[in-house]
């Protein structure tokens, strides 16, 4: 199968080949719309099995002894309550798909004869997977809701509205239809055709578009389908009276089906259902088709669907199940599921609400000693152990599996590994069956991310029907900058826990060994399954993607998959479907069209200070939403340049640059709506979360508020994403130009009116300003002065914006510390007694491609700066920092920068690729090339962060050229090139900080009296090197002036200072020792291992890798040392 | 105390010169004999060895050993200002922080005086023991320099081999194949022109160039160049300052890459 494309906020319909009408008909479809239709309905390729799959796929009844009933049953989902219709049943539904299926033959609804829908061929049946209140995984087959699509009719045309000519027209189209449609034929394509005027077009204040045919065909791949054939404007339709180009535009075709359903049965995302008594049928155990506990059978009109408000805003108990797996890899390769076996499959699955997982389990391969509080399943062979595993997963039955990089490891390689194993074993049949319907795979494709926020990502996505597959390492990447995502580096950030950083190496070490070091590995594993959940918990990441699917309307996979035009298109779909407007499909801009760019946010230029006096700021609250609401910016209410002089000028405003669009007393616009409501919506949530009455409930408040303020702010982005379901730049750009002009009149009006002449203290100065925020200098002396100026500053200055724009004071930096634009540093101080917390912007204390040692540098000086004012104190901290540096005292890991290879680097590394993606030589990624050399197994992959020093080299070495891998440096001993560090990464930032308060940062700080004493290290001898060679030379202890080797460690003219020397030494000596019991100690501590060597070699890690290893070498060093003076 | 006067000083500005492509930060070592140099170059590669013996000098006072930290780059810029015929002093005190340096003319016409901030600078000292090698090259050193210099133009690597009739350089690069063959002539007129080749047997030793050119940088010290080699030992190049001293380099040999 072709991977799939998914270009800039992905659901990208690409229609390249489609539309064109070139297209050879019957001949083989050209492979792009292969894509189409993969994209747009996935679900549209799944049938349910036949006969023979059934059979090919014989469900597996093996009995393994060891897997006793009592641990089965702690797997179990708790028993089913749900047995008859006799009781309402409700359910939150986490996931949703379609299949093409068979008609009820009667239906489910006791008091209803008729069938709903068609009762002839295929006909859509959607499954809804969800939980009860009880803890029960329910599968609902909800029938009879039927596919459509709007045409518009063409400009002026008329229709004669008979019964006649529609029928004629519906003939006509099942015709067409049938002959574009691909797949197994169906006995009717098209079903209804209605003319509809009561709805028109969203687009423009004055939509033409004002008539409609609905038409209703028999599946969801039809509605491209249909798309495709009205597009050409060559269909002529019974009793259309055509004046002019004879076009039907489509409306509505981009809806996926199963969001089509969910929208016009008002069904939210991770809603709860209620299942009406007598209305549906429970499906008996031998009829069922799936592995959840019940499975119901219901017409989708009888169905209630609950707001999520009040008591349905609860969550059910679902299961989650995390799992990491670990592989025993050659030496020198990375593991490949085609030859290297996995040992071990660690599990945890725990109930949400619960603090505790309920089960905890790890299966290896050969044996292992029992570890406490979790159940080891052993096995002699690699297939058993899968089976088992799979055993597992079918009894507990989880609604979402997580794990950290699963979706791109651990997931693909179980399935290709039992792929692998299948060629020559017949015991691992049916292992992929993962999913909740029998006999159906796991299946697996290529894809690609891309979007300019996160750069091109290559992933494997696998379709588990009916669970949710969510992978924290993602989620990490897209919503927290950080600087190495290690699960281990993850872990200690937002858990304070830690976890061993195995190399796997290692792991194949251990596998090797005996039962006690196997439950060693397995004690890790476990570990690394347990991390994801808790930090899944720990974020409230479950809660807050349910409240972003109940906000938004999507269901929680499109979160997932899908970028984040669908959610806004989503609410666009709801809001105009209660107001009677219609949406078109338009044509998709491709990357390469003519991009409209328009002007974006403003930044009034800094004036560059070190402020000593309070600076207030002055924030546009949701500036972007307040103005579309203010201004009534919307689809809706766009007029078109030609209309304008037929209105009335009272009923419309221009804005900033020149779009028209008419006033909410007109036409309240649809966007202005959505976000009100939004807005309203989170006002209420973030009352709630105040007044929650649990913890958990206020979890899914605070889910809710940031979900809804997430939403609001998307709208704009929505408008102006060219590539976009539905992109429309007046709205864009008219909003960004009211910002800029909100900006500049805020700057106005303080400046104008805060001043001396107007009986202030002083003149109010804006120093800085920046897309939603001024920064305003009133020149009072103290933090209680400048606040009710600040107050009545904000609130005056509001008065003068129509509503809902508002302008809010909310802190005080004092001091200030000014660089550039979006550059600067300040304690911020929200109440008037004592500042919050110091918050800088665009230092380099956040950015990330910096070593730490910029990072501790530059935070430590601000600390002393700002909070302690200590302006010397910050340039003596520097100039030790520096010396440090320059005598190699400092940890190796505050040097380590860290770059990911990305694209281009496939050249460098031998990997393929092209030249001309490689152009730049890269430090990283030249290590990378020379680790794959050394040690291909150990040696970073793709997309991995590689951690580099920079090393000294020869005269005119480039810098690329002299990156090394800080472990390596460690062992040999090499030399840092502490110059560079100097000049390549202090100095910029240090220069930018302290240029606006010292004269000549140059001359005071990196220069001078502190870098005169170095210390160059000695290389450890390596092959091939000059040290193989060399012998080194006595000097003396205490002058290093040369010495004869034979007589004692000092020169005769340090004789006499013997015993000072000594003590000087054995100092040294015990400092380390005491460095090195130290970090041990906390290693030990960190990872909970008193009895067992230490593991971990994680750069980032608590424990400290680098400074063990760096204190073990200076023991070495110093003992040497200390030798000479004999023992 | 440590005192010395040269009356050559341009010979203290070459060996700055030679050496300060390789060295950042050095000890110049001065003990009652000599004032000497050793360090390995920033990289880890070559190894430095300079050897100026108190013969050199006219005036020469050193009461105890005494390890002076120069940065080569700071010093290099001093000696910018010494005229070719000009006298050099060196000054500095026991565990002293500066080191004076003092520039007479000629003539008595003009005397400048610097004084070089020192740095404390440590690190373990090198040395490579003195080995017999099986081929030894004497060669006139402008020669030596011109063959680097052209060979570089053609690749990154240098063979050199060492037979009985003679030593030959040769490059392999993306551009071609380059080889110059210098022969044995002990017999030459001038005594600079020779060379003079002692061999036990043949040799044949890979070179980065880029280190072989920095070496040249001590071609102005002295007329000849002496090249000691042996199988897979690091190779010498000598360049001799009259009786007094020497500037020597060490380079392992390229190995190739399994």
């Amino acid at each position: 199968m072709a991977p799939v494309k998914r270009i800039l906020e992905q659901d990208s319909f690409q229609e390249n080949g489609i539309i064109s009408g070139k297209r050879l008909r019957g001949g083989n479809a050209p492979p792009d719309e292969e894509d189409y239709y993969l994209d747009v309905e996935d679900e549209m390729l799944d049938m349910e099995p036949t006969e023979e799959e059934v059979e090919g796929e014989s469900e597996d009844q093996t009995v393994f002894s060891d897997i006793t009933p009592e641990m089965r049953q702690r797997w179990l989902r708790p028993a089913s309550k749900v047995t008859d219709n006799s009781n309402d049943v409700n359910l939150q539904c986490f996931d949703m798909d379609m299949i093409s299926g068979q008609p009820l033959s009667q239906n489910p609804n006791e008091t209803k004869s008729r069938v709903v829908g068609s009762n002839n061929g295929q006909v859509p049946v959607i499954r809804a997977y969800g939980v009860s209140e009880h803890g029960n995984s329910v599968a609902v087959f909800i029938h009879g809701f039927t596919p459509y699509a709007y045409l518009a009719l063409p400009n002026n045309a008329t229709f004669d509205n008979t019964e006649e000519n529609l029928t004629k027209i519906r003939l006509h189209l099942n015709k067409k239809l049938e002959a574009e449609a691909r797949g197994p034929s169906l006995a009717e394509y098209c079903r209804a055709v209605s003319y509809v005027t009561s709805h028109k077009s969203i687009m423009g204040y004055d939509s033409p578009h004002k008539s409609f045919f609905k038409v209703t065909v028999a599946m969801p791949t039809l509605v491209p389908v249909l798309k495709r054939i009205m597009e050409p404007g060559m269909i002529q339709l019974s009793g259309v009276n055509v004046q002019g180009d004879n076009v039907y535009h489509p409306f509505e075709c981009n809806v996926p089906f199963v969001l089509r359903y969910m929208i016009d049965n008002d069904i939210s995302g991770a809603g709860w259902l209620t299942l009406p008594q007598k209305t549906y049928q429970v499906r008996k155990e031998v009829d069922k088709k799936t592995f959840c506990q019940v499975e119901i059978d219901i017409t989708y009109n009888d169905i209630i669907s609950r707001k999520p408000e009040g008591e349905w805003s609860k969550m059910a108990p679902i299961r989650v199940l995390s799992l990491d797996i670990e592989c025993q890899g050659r030496k020198g390769h990375f593991p490949e599921a085609e030859m290297d076996p996995v040992i071990q499959i660690a599990n945890a699955v725990s109930v949400y609400g619960d603090k505790k997982p309920i089960v905890q389990n790890v299966f290896t391969l050969k044996g292992c000693l029992p570890i406490v509080g979790a159940q080891v399943i052993s096995s002699d062979k690699e297939t058993e152990m899968l089976m088992k595993w799979r055993k597992f997963l079918e009894a507990c039955d989880p609604d979402v599996i997580t794990g950290y990089n699963v979706q791109n490891f651990d997931i693909p390689y179980l399935l290709d590994r039992a792929e692998t194993l299948s060629k020559g074993s017949s015991h691992i049949k049916g292992f992929a069956q993962w999913g909740r319907i029998r006999n159906s795979k796991a299946k697996m494709k290529d894809t690609t991310f891309q979007s300019a926020a996160f750069g091109k990502r290559n992933n494997i996505e696998t379709t588990i029907e009916g669970r949710v597959i969510f992978d924290m390492l993602p989620y990490m990447q897209r919503n927290h900058k950080l600087s190495s995502y290690t699960l281990n580096s993850v872990c200690a950030e937002f858990l304070g826990q830690q976890k061993e950083d195995v190399h796997h190496s290692i792991i194949s070490d251990l596998q090797n060994g005996s039962d006690e070091d196997r439950h060693r590995l397995a004690v890790y594993c476990l570990k690394d399954a347990l991390l994801p959940q808790r930090l899944m918990d720990k974020l409230s990441v479950v809660v807050n993607y349910v409240e972003m699917a109940r906000v938004t309307g999507v269901p929680m996979s499109f979160l997932i998959s899908r970028g984040q035009q669908i959610k806004v298109f989503s609410m666009i779909l709801r809001k105009c479907r209660n107001e009677k407007l219609l949406v078109p499909t338009l044509k998709k801009a491709g990357f390469n069209s003519d991009e409209v760019a328009y002007e974006g946010a403003t930044v009034l230029d800094p004036i560059k200070s070190y402020y000593q006096v309070p600076i207030a700021t002055l924030d546009f609250a949701s500036l972007y939403p307040s103005i579309m609401q203010a201004y009534n910016l919307c689809y809706s209410t766009l007029v078109d340049p030609r209309d304008v002089n037929g209105l009335d000028p009272k009923t419309y405003k221009k804005s900033e640059n020149g779009h028209v669009f008419v006033t909410s007393e007109t036409k309240k616009g649809i966007l202005p709506t959505i976000l009100a409501e939004l807005l309203a919506a989170r006002k209420q949530a973030k009352k709630d979360m105040k007044n929650a009455p649990s913890e958990f409930e206020r979890a899914v408040q605070n889910g809710r508020q940031l979900a809804l303020k997430v939403s609001a702010n998307s709208v704009y982005g929505f408008t102006g994403a060219t590539v976009g379901q539905l992109p429309c730049v007046p709205i864009a750009s008219s909003t960004t130009s009211y910002g800029r002009f909100l900006l500049e009149r805020t700057k106005e009006y303080v400046e104008e009116n805060y001043t001396i002449a107007n009986g202030y203290q002083h003149d109010a100065q804006v120093v800085y300003g920046d897309t939603d925020s001024v920064m305003v200098k009133f020149g009072s002396k103290t933090v209680q002065e400048t606040f009710p100026l600040a107050i009545e500053a904000a609130e005056k200055c509001s008065k003068i914006f129509p509503d809902p724009i508002l302008l809010e004071f909310e802190k005080v930096y004092f001091p200030y510390l000014l660089m550039n634009k979006k550059r600067y540093a300040g304690l911020m101080w929200t109440q008037e007694d004592k500042y919050d917390k110091m918050d800088t912007k665009g230092l380099e204390t956040v950015r990330r491609d910096n070593c730490a040692l910029v990072r501790d540098v530059i935070q430590t000086s601000l600390n002393k700066i700002l909070i302690n004012q200590d302006v010397n104190g910050a340039i003596n901290y520097v100039k030790s920092q520096i010396s440090d540096l320059l005598q190699n005292k400092m940890d190796i890991s505050q040097l380590v920068i860290t770059k990911s290879l990305n694209k281009g680097a496939e050249y460098a590394l031998g990997l393929g690729g092209k030249k001309e993606d490689y152009k730049n030589k890269q430090a990283h990624v030249e290590l990378a090339a020379r680790m794959h050399k050394r040690d291909a197994g150990s040696a970073p992959q793709m997309g991995d962060r590689v951690p580099y020093v920079i090393i000294t080299g020869a005269k005119g070495a480039k810098t690329f050229e002299k990156g090394e891998d800080p472990i390596y440096v460690l062992e040999n001993n090499l030399a840092i090139d502490s110059k560079w560090y100097l000049s390549n990464q202090l100095a910029k930032p240090l220069e930018r900080i302290f240029e606006p308060i010292i004269d000549n940062v140059q001359k005071s700080l990196l220069e001078g009296e502190h870098t005169r004493k170095i210390f160059i290290p000695t290389p450890s001898a390596r092959k091939g090197s000059l040290m193989m060679f060399a012998v080194k030379k006595a000097n003396c202890m205490g002058c290093k002036a040369n010495i004869d080797p034979n007589s004692g460690p000092l020169c005769k003219h340090c004789q006499p200072k013997q015993a000072a020397i000594y003590l000087d030494k054995l100092s040294e000596l015990t400092d380390a020792e005491l460095r090195y019991a130290k970090l041990w100690a906390k290693a030990q501590e960190l990872h909970g291992t008193v009895h067992s060597e230490i593991m971990c070699t994680g750069d980032g890690c608590a424990c400290q890798f680098y400074k063990r290893k760096k204190a073990q070498a200076d023991i070495k060093r110093c003992i040497e040392i200390v030798d000479k003076f004999g023992r | 105390m440590f005192e010395a006067r040269l009356t050559n000083g341009v010979t203290m500005k070459q060996i700055i010169e030679s050496i300060k492509d390789l060295v950042k930060d050095c000890n110049l070592d001065c003990s009652e004999e000599e004032i000497s140099i050793q360090s390995m170059d920033s990289a880890h590669v070559s190894l430095v060895a300079v050897r100026l013996g108190a013969g050199a000098f006219d005036h020469y006072r050193c009461d105890r050993p005494n390890a002076l930290g120069i940065n080569t780059a700071n010093m290099s810029k001093i000696f910018k200002m010494l005229n070719n015929d000009d006298t050099v002093t060196f000054k500095a005190e026991d565990e002293g922080d500066a080191l004076t340096l003092l520039f007479e003319g000629q003539k008595n016409d003009t005397i400048a005086d610097f004084e070089l901030k020192l740095m404390d600078i440590d690190y373990e000292q090198l040395g490579i023991p003195d080995t017999p090698y099986k081929c030894s090259i004497k060669m006139p050193s402008r020669e030596f320099e011109r063959i680097v210099r052209d060979l570089q133009v053609l690749g990154d690597t240098c063979t050199i081999s060492c037979g009985k009739e003679g030593v030959r350089f040769s490059v392999t690069g993306n551009i071609g194949t380059g080889n110059i063959l210098t022969r044995a002539n002990a017999s030459a007129e001038k005594e600079k022109d020779q060379v003079i080749i002692d061999m036990e047997e043949p040799v044949e030793l890979n070179f980065a160039l880029r280190y072989l050119n920095f070496f040249t940088k001590a071609t102005s010290l002295s007329d000849h160049v002496m090249i000691s080699m042996s199988p897979e030992v690091p190779v010498v190049i000598e360049y001799p300052i009259q009786d007094y001293g020497y500037v020597k380099y060490y380079l392992a040999p390229k190995i190739e890459e399994e």
